[in-house]
């Protein structure tokens, strides 16, 4: 009916039959149809416009361009949808529409919710047209029945276009079943397609089946062709689809989904962290090599992409390649001391990219960039672990004056941060100096801890363990124990930080050869400690339960074995060995069958002629010792790591074992008759 | 209300135009939120901002003043600049300030805090509080003025709900800074105004371990719903959801809540409640090296929070008082010492921490030293409806100033004595004339109390009288809604001759058939509003108010007023035009003296008082609203006769007459009555005469609109229009001889285009067609074709005489609509309101 009455001749349902034809035709259209014509061309000419620009380049001229277009396309928009609708003009209408879209969807960068409205309001103007309701429609409603209704030919390419660009902003909102539905009415097909197999992703298969309308010459001009967009909707989806699988650990078919996505159509940004996924999802599937040839691709790509960095460093510590990992730490520092680059907001050749598309949890924090601070402590703390002490030493003071540098350098201190509670830091730091021989100011950096502390420990913490507190995963380190209040939480923190400080300082001291210096230290250390009284319930009995409920329990318990024995050690230095004896005997008491403490006690005791209990001590020790061997290494049991700053202070607390003492031990016991 | 600060200025061109003096009486001054647009006066110039000033910083460093004006963001001025500006003026100039001057736009802003080149601001948007870290770079090396560092939200806005919307829009978060001591050298110190240093317990007790050992000033923040956050200004970024309760893997979350108040905070401060041994030569400078010791936090309602690190044996944690003062406090402000001065609208009083002092019992002193005291007694300073309040220090004579500004613009300076030299031994004569001096002073400040309060006293005794009458008339117009109003306005418009020249006006007549009587206070309002075009969603509704103020209206009187709306050939008016009219009668007017009503508004009503605007303006009572369309300003132009003076033609409406015609011409045994109405007509002077006719006619969309709707409800539109649509773009003007009748499309295509569809006379609607031409061609495709059919009249106009129309529909906005109405007169396409027949 519509195309019963075309005065000037212009018969448009030859149109699609000889499209050049016709375009001519229409390009020949008599002054009366001056409006259409009129409109057509200033959307021909702003995209053809537009499309001349772009060889510029990204860019702010670029951006202002891009807003100028905006305005421009929307302002036809306006003029066009301030008449009824019509259907001679609706294609042009909706060539507008979508071409002002692109625009506002590539500028607002988070998809804002206005967008989806002007859809709305063109399929219910489309629907108007031919004369059907729109009204109360939800927007799937609305394309069900636009796409069902309306079966006039020129329109088809349009609103495929038009359904394009819903289905970016539906992906852009997570809304995967609305374009999957979408996509479903737009190749006509009613079901789930024949193609789309268990293997394949259905929404990939649709988007491959999806036929672009053509465009020919007729068509008014659009500033980005639905084919460029067809490719990016499938990148975008086969991206988000793959980031969800990765979230929700559905390993194998995420990193089929990212795979595909790789082979997409995207930018080097882009692919890089499609590259990046691919790393994470392969190291996760337990194919570390696989994941770091996929990690040094992104690099590659895009050396920008900081987390390829600091996945490849998490990689290569699992591998146990600390070379590697601390030189990839070193470089992600040294990327990040250089300020960001911005991110281009307008790519003039794709208004519509995957960046606009892709927004999940699980990306931003992927791709959050790290702080200076948390690289530098990374770098630090794996130093220290592997040994290296001269760089820890580096790493840590530069660490700590990055701290104290200006709020322009912000520090995380967040839940997600790699980086732990200052005073853990300052402790760490003092381990590492004082490993390095730099006692001085492994003292200097405990005195901070110690002053800042100062206020801020009561005379005496009381803590009740509630047994209930005892459920919890050893796993999740320092997850507040239900029972505790956090503000008694604190303190104990606090009087562990302080007592540990005092620790490192008495045996920086000791080092040091002032045994007064030192012994002073581990008293005040053991005095710190005695603040804390846990009342324990009933339920708990051994110190492995107690560790469970409070964690920091077990580490409080350590740092008083090792200023025990520090004590001891220093009063036989001085030669008082009777109150050496009486420390070795105390920290035996706190840790019952500790070796180290045992092995001190036993030289305290054959120093001081005390054979007999001496031999006795020597026979139990080695007793425990057979069963306790396998046990100590019983992978099953997971045990909470000790803070990294007492690491080095156990290590070296083990006597070495005196070759002597065992041998005139045993002559004793012969002697004595009880040889085992 | 005339703005505090205009009179402020007056005495402040006595004082040197910038340097620390001035500091706190430009903070002093601006912090008051004025009503009015907002101006800044240094050295006898005025500063205007485009809206209020919400908050005035200071930075020395680089001699800078940051101004918050609300709406906008943050201005940054030089002092130099404007010194040097304000030498070239003369005093009483007034200069807007620069667009360029505004370094942070965000309409989102709230308030912000400035510390040496750091910038943190807070702003509301998303239903979430937002700190923004900024850095104020060198303007000589940088491009932009500050750069964004990081950022951190707030969840707690959200909290207010909806009725706390209104009472949170009321108030200002407050920021400050608190820094540890030793942050700051004694010479690159940190600056911050309204910042203060906490001694190292407290610091460490309130805002962690972890800020202590980084050194990290705390960026204090008191919300209007009574929260009050803190955070690290080193750790000023949060990872994508801040909660704020919970702890995650050992860490401490940045953002704390150190309290919440459960009403609007007004005030962080802090104070120093223990003395130090008088020998310490530090004790000179108040801001000392150890700090303060005690946090205060004041909220609008009275309640005051002091928070101070308690002695105790037990588990550390900082002491919480919660105190409770007469409220509402509109300022506080504290200086080293440890009292806090704070403002109701009727008094500032002073609150003594110190405790301690008053014990007598050496004994007690160590039992109980270093707490706070159970209950506070303000002491009276007699000083009223003071808007803000300044401490500063004058170290050399180891008291201070408190540097008040009342809300009438008086600043006042009290110099405050230290408590221990309270009583002076002997009076030498200087000291007996400065006494005499203060005496004076403090007599013309209770004089000043007296005249206040005694006016305040007849002011709401005549308030009374006012509300009651005010009542009165409310009630009747309120209570009678069905029935006649006992107030009535009548709108209507017509031409008119004013200063020669043609001018369109509306007329209110307003009525009052009540008994009583509209006292002065009352105002008409008269409000248009410019409807836009219902199908161009981006146009904003304008709206223009004139307000008439009623003197007196008796009962039984009427009082017209006139709105000249346009001339004939003057500006083009936007129609349709909705007038709407009520009566309004300003709260505020009932206070008679505009400066001291603020406050005493504040006081009349308390917050929440049901039944008023959430601004509390006044009372508003709708009287009547109308539309008036384009047809309502046709005017019948009898421009035959050439040199004829244009005349006001007719004394009936020109619509009714138009449309009478139009019928008149449809029915031919009718024609005398046209002949009647319009001498002139073709008809009467033969067919050689036969000049067309052409009207000039706009119509508003909404009428149209209207149109379209009833249209739609029949099937026949929906089917014709689609034949319509088809025809519409390429449709040369001869196809358009539609009418009120109905088309109907032969059922064959005959095969060229210009088949004309038949049309059927009598149906009686008139066509409407979506004309598909733009604007421009919408003005030169009148003029053709004007020159196109009425050169040539035979269309189908002559001898049937059928009353030809066809319509087109535009957008008021992009094309001016378009109504064509064929008749036996072709009616011209245009925008000036008037019918001519030519």
């Amino acid at each position: 009916m519509a195309q019963r009455l075309h005065p000037g001749g212009r018969a448009r349902s030859g149109e699609r039959s000889r499209p050049r034809g016709s375009k001519r035709a229409r390009r020949e259209a008599p002054a009366g149809a001056g409006c259409l014509r009129a409109w057509t061309e200033e959307n021909d000419g702003l995209a053809g416009g537009w499309r001349a620009s772009r060889s510029s380049g990204p860019g702010r001229a670029a951006q202002q361009a891009a807003r100028r277009c905006r305005l421009a396309f929307d302002s036809l928009l306006r003029k066009i949808q301030g008449l009824p609708a019509a259907l001679p003009s609706l294609s042009l209408e909706l060539t507008v529409l979508y071409n002002s879209l692109l625009f506002a969807v590539s500028e607002s960068d988070g998809l804002v919710e206005g967008e989806a409205e002007r859809i709305n309001h063109g399929l219910i103007r489309v629907l108007e047209a031919c004369g059907v309701s729109g009204q109360d429609l939800s927007t799937e409603e609305l394309w069900q029945k636009v796409l069902q209704d309306v079966t006039t030919e020129e329109l088809c390419a349009p609103l495929h276009r038009l359904g394009a660009l819903q289905g970016a902003v539906w992906l852009a909102a997570n809304c995967l079943g609305s374009v999957t539905g979408l996509f479903r009415l737009l190749s006509d097909t009613k079901g789930p397609l024949p193609s789309a197999h268990g293997g394949e992703n259905e929404l990939l298969a649709l988007l491959k089946a999806w036929s672009v309308p053509v465009e020919g010459d007729t068509s008014p001009l659009v500033v980005q062709s639905t084919k460029d967009l067809k490719e990016i909707l499938w990148t975008s989806a086969a991206f988000l689809q793959g980031l969800q699988g990765l979230e929700a650990g559905n390993l194998p078919t995420a990193l089929s989904l990212l795979q595909a996505a790789a082979s997409g159509f995207c930018s080097k940004r882009v692919l890089a962290q499609i590259y990046t996924c691919i790393g994470c999802c392969t190291q996760q599937m337990g194919k570390p090599q696989t994941a770091l040839q996929h990690l040094k691709r992104a690099l590659q790509v895009d050396f920008q992409c900081l987390s390829a960095l600091s996945q490849a460093a998490l990689v290569y510590r699992q591998l146990g390649e600390t070379d590697a990992e601390l030189e990839a730490l070193a470089l992600l520092y040294k990327a990040l001391e250089t300020p960001a680059q911005e991110a281009v907001s307008i790519d003039p050749c794709f208004l519509i990219r995957t960046e606009l598309l892709v927004h999940t949890p699980a990306l931003a924090s992927l791709f959050s960039r790290s702080h200076p601070s948390e690289v530098k402590y990374l770098l630090a703390q794996r130093c220290l672990q592997a040994g290296r002490v001269g760089e820890a030493v580096e790493h840590y003071l530069d660490l700590l004056a990055l701290l104290q540098e200006g709020p322009q350098h912000q520090v995380p201190l967040h839940g997600r941060s790699a980086l732990p509670r200052i005073p853990e830091v300052f402790l760490e730091a003092a381990s590492a100096l004082e490993q390095l021989g730099r006692y001085q100011d492994a003292i200097a950096v405990c005195e901070e801890i110690i002053s800042r502390t100062d206020d801020l420990i009561p005379e005496t913490l009381r803590i009740e363990l509630d047994s209930g507190a005892g459920g919890e995963a050893p796993g999740r380190a320092g997850s507040p124990s239900p029972g505790i209040p956090p503000q008694q939480r604190e303190s104990l923190r606090c009087i562990v930080w302080r007592a540990a400080a005092y620790l490192h300082q008495g045996r920086a001291w000791a080092r040091l050869g002032e045994s007064k210096e030192a012994i002073t230290r581990f008293t005040r250390c053991l005095n710190v400690l005695l603040r804390v009284q846990l009342v324990s319930a009933a339920s708990i009995q051994s110190s492995e339960e107690m560790a469970e409920a409070l964690p920091e329990a077990k580490v409080l318990q350590k740092i008083r074995l090792l200023a025990l024995l520090g004590r001891g050690s220093q009063f036989q230095e001085l030669g008082r060995d009777k109150e050496a004896l009486m420390n070795f005997q105390h920290s035996l008491q706190v840790c019952p069958g500790d070796p180290a403490a045992t092995s001190h006690l036993l030289r305290a005791l054959w120093k001081l002629n005390r054979r007999q209990e001496a031999a006795a001590l020597w026979q139990k020790l080695h007793a425990d010792a057979a069963p306790a061997d396998g046990q100590q290494e019983a992978p099953g049991r997971c045990v909470r790591p000790y803070p990294l700053y007492l690491v080095s202070c156990l290590k070296q607390v083990n006597l070495p074992h005196d070759e002597s003492l065992a041998r005139s031990l045993q002559d004793y016991l012969r002697t004595s008759g009880q040889d085992p | 209300a005339p703005m505090p600060f205009v009179s402020v200025w007056c005495c402040s061109d006595k004082l040197c135009p910038c340097g620390e003096r001035l500091q706190g009486q430009l903070g002093a001054c601006l912090k008051t939120r004025s009503n009015l647009s907002s101006r800044l006066r240094p050295c006898g110039m005025k500063l205007t901002f485009p809206d209020q000033v919400w908050h005035v910083e200071l930075l020395p460093l680089r001699r800078q003043l940051y101004i918050l004006c609300a709406g906008n963001g943050i201005y940054c001025v030089s002092l130099d600049q404007l010194g040097s500006q304000a030498e070239d003026a003369c005093p009483s100039s007034v200069f807007p300030v620069d667009a360029d001057a505004c370094i942070v736009p965000d309409v989102t802003l709230c308030t912000f805090t400035l510390l040496n080149d750091v910038l943190v601001t807070l702003s509301q948007a998303q239903g979430q509080w937002w700190m923004k870290l900024h850095v104020l770079l060198d303007p000589d090396q940088e491009s932009q003025p500050c750069r964004q560092i990081s950022q951190v939200g707030f969840s707690t806005c959200d909290q207010t709900g909806d009725d706390g919307d209104a009472l949170s829009s009321h108030f200002l978060p407050v920021l400050c800074c608190a820094s540890a001591p030793g942050t700051a050298g004694p010479g690159e110190g940190l600056w911050c105004s309204g910042g203060f240093t906490l001694e190292e317990p407290l610091f460490s007790l309130l805002f962690g371990i972890d800020a202590a050992m980084l050194d990290s000033p705390m960026i204090l923040c008191g919300f209007p719903d009574g929260q009050l956050c803190c955070v690290p200004l080193k750790a000023l970024n949060s990872s994508e959801a801040v909660d704020a309760c919970s702890e995650v893997a050992g860490q401490v979350p940045p953002v704390k809540i150190l309290h919440h108040l459960e009403e609007p905070v007004v005030f962080i401060g802090a104070l120093r409640t223990e003395h130090k041994a008088p020998d310490d030569p530090d004790d000179q400078q108040l801001f000392g090296d150890s700090g303060c010791d005690c946090v205060v936090v004041v909220g609008h309602y009275g309640k005051m929070v002091a928070m101070k690190a308690e002695r105790g044996e037990e588990a550390k944690v900082p002491e919480v008082r919660e105190y409770y003062l007469q409220g509402p406090i509109l300022c506080a402000a504290c200086g080293g010492g440890s009292r806090m001065y704070y403002s109701t609208h009727s008094d500032i009083s002073a609150v003594d921490l110190d405790w301690v002092s008053n014990a007598s019992d050496p004994e007690s002193i160590d039992n109980t030293a270093y707490v706070l005291p159970p209950v506070l007694s303000p002491a009276s300073l007699s000083i009223c409806s003071v808007v803000a309040l300044s401490l500063s220090s004058r170290a050399s004579e180891g008291d201070s100033e408190l540097l008040a500004l009342s809300a009438k613009g008086r600043l006042m300076s009290c110099d405050l004595c230290s408590p221990d030299d309270a009583h002076p031994i002997r009076l030498t004569p200087e000291k007996a004339g400065q006494r005499i001096k203060e005496l004076l002073s403090g007599i013309g400040n209770v004089s000043e109390r007296v005249s206040f309060l005694k006016k305040a006293v007849d002011q709401k005794n005549r308030a009374l009288t006012s509300l009651n009458q005010v009542m009165n008339v409310s009630a009747a117009l309120l209570s009678n809604q069905d029935g006649r109003k006992p107030v009535t306005c009548t709108v209507t418009a017509s031409w008119s001759r004013l200063l020669l020249r043609d001018t369109w006006a509306i007329s209110c007549m307003l009525e009052n058939s009540s008994e009583c009587s509209l006292e002065q206070g009352w105002t008409l309002c008269v409000q248009l509003f410019t409807s836009s075009c219902a199908f161009d969603e981006d146009s904003v509704d304008s709206a223009t108010t004139f307000t008439f103020p009623i003197d007196q209206l008796l009962p039984g009187s009427k009082r017209e007023v006139t709105l000249p709306l346009g001339s004939a050939e003057g500006t083009k008016l936007e129609l349709p035009l909705t007038v709407s009219c009520a009566l309004f009668y300003s709260l505020r007017e009932i206070l008679d003296s505009a400066s001291d009503s603020y406050e005493s508004l504040d006081d009349l009503l308390p917050d929440g008082s049901p039944g008023l605007s959430p601004d509390k303006e006044g009372i508003c009572l709708p009287l009547s609203k109308c539309t008036i369309d384009i047809l309502q300003c046709l005017r019948l132009d009898d421009s035959t006769v050439p040199g004829a003076p244009p005349s006001i033609a007719t004394l009936s409406d020109p619509v009714e007459t138009f449309l009478k015609v139009s019928r008149v011409q449809s029915d031919p045994s009718s024609v005398e009555v046209s002949d009647q109405l319009l001498p002139k007509a073709p008809d009467a002077l033969g067919d050689e005469y036969l000049p067309p006719s052409v009207a000039s006619i706009k119509v508003s969309s909404e009428l149209l609109k209207n149109a379209l709707k009833s249209f739609c409800e029949a099937t026949y539109w929906a089917k014709e229009r689609v034949c319509v649509n088809a025809l519409g773009p390429c449709l040369p003007l001869r196809a358009v001889r539609l009418g009120l009748g109905t088309w109907s499309v032969p059922t064959d295509p005959p095969g060229q285009g210009l088949a004309p569809p038949v049309w059927k006379p009598g149906a009686g609607i008139p066509f409407l067609l979506p004309l598909l031409e733009p604007i421009q061609a919408c003005c030169s495709g009148v003029a053709s074709l004007l020159g196109q059919s009425v050169g040539s009249p035979p269309l189908c106009l002559g001898k049937s005489r059928q009353p030809v129309s066809c319509w087109a529909v535009g957008n008021a906005r992009t094309h001016p609509l378009l109504c064509i109405s064929l008749s036996k007169w072709l009616c011209e396409v245009g925008w000036g309101g008037t019918i001519g027949v030519s």
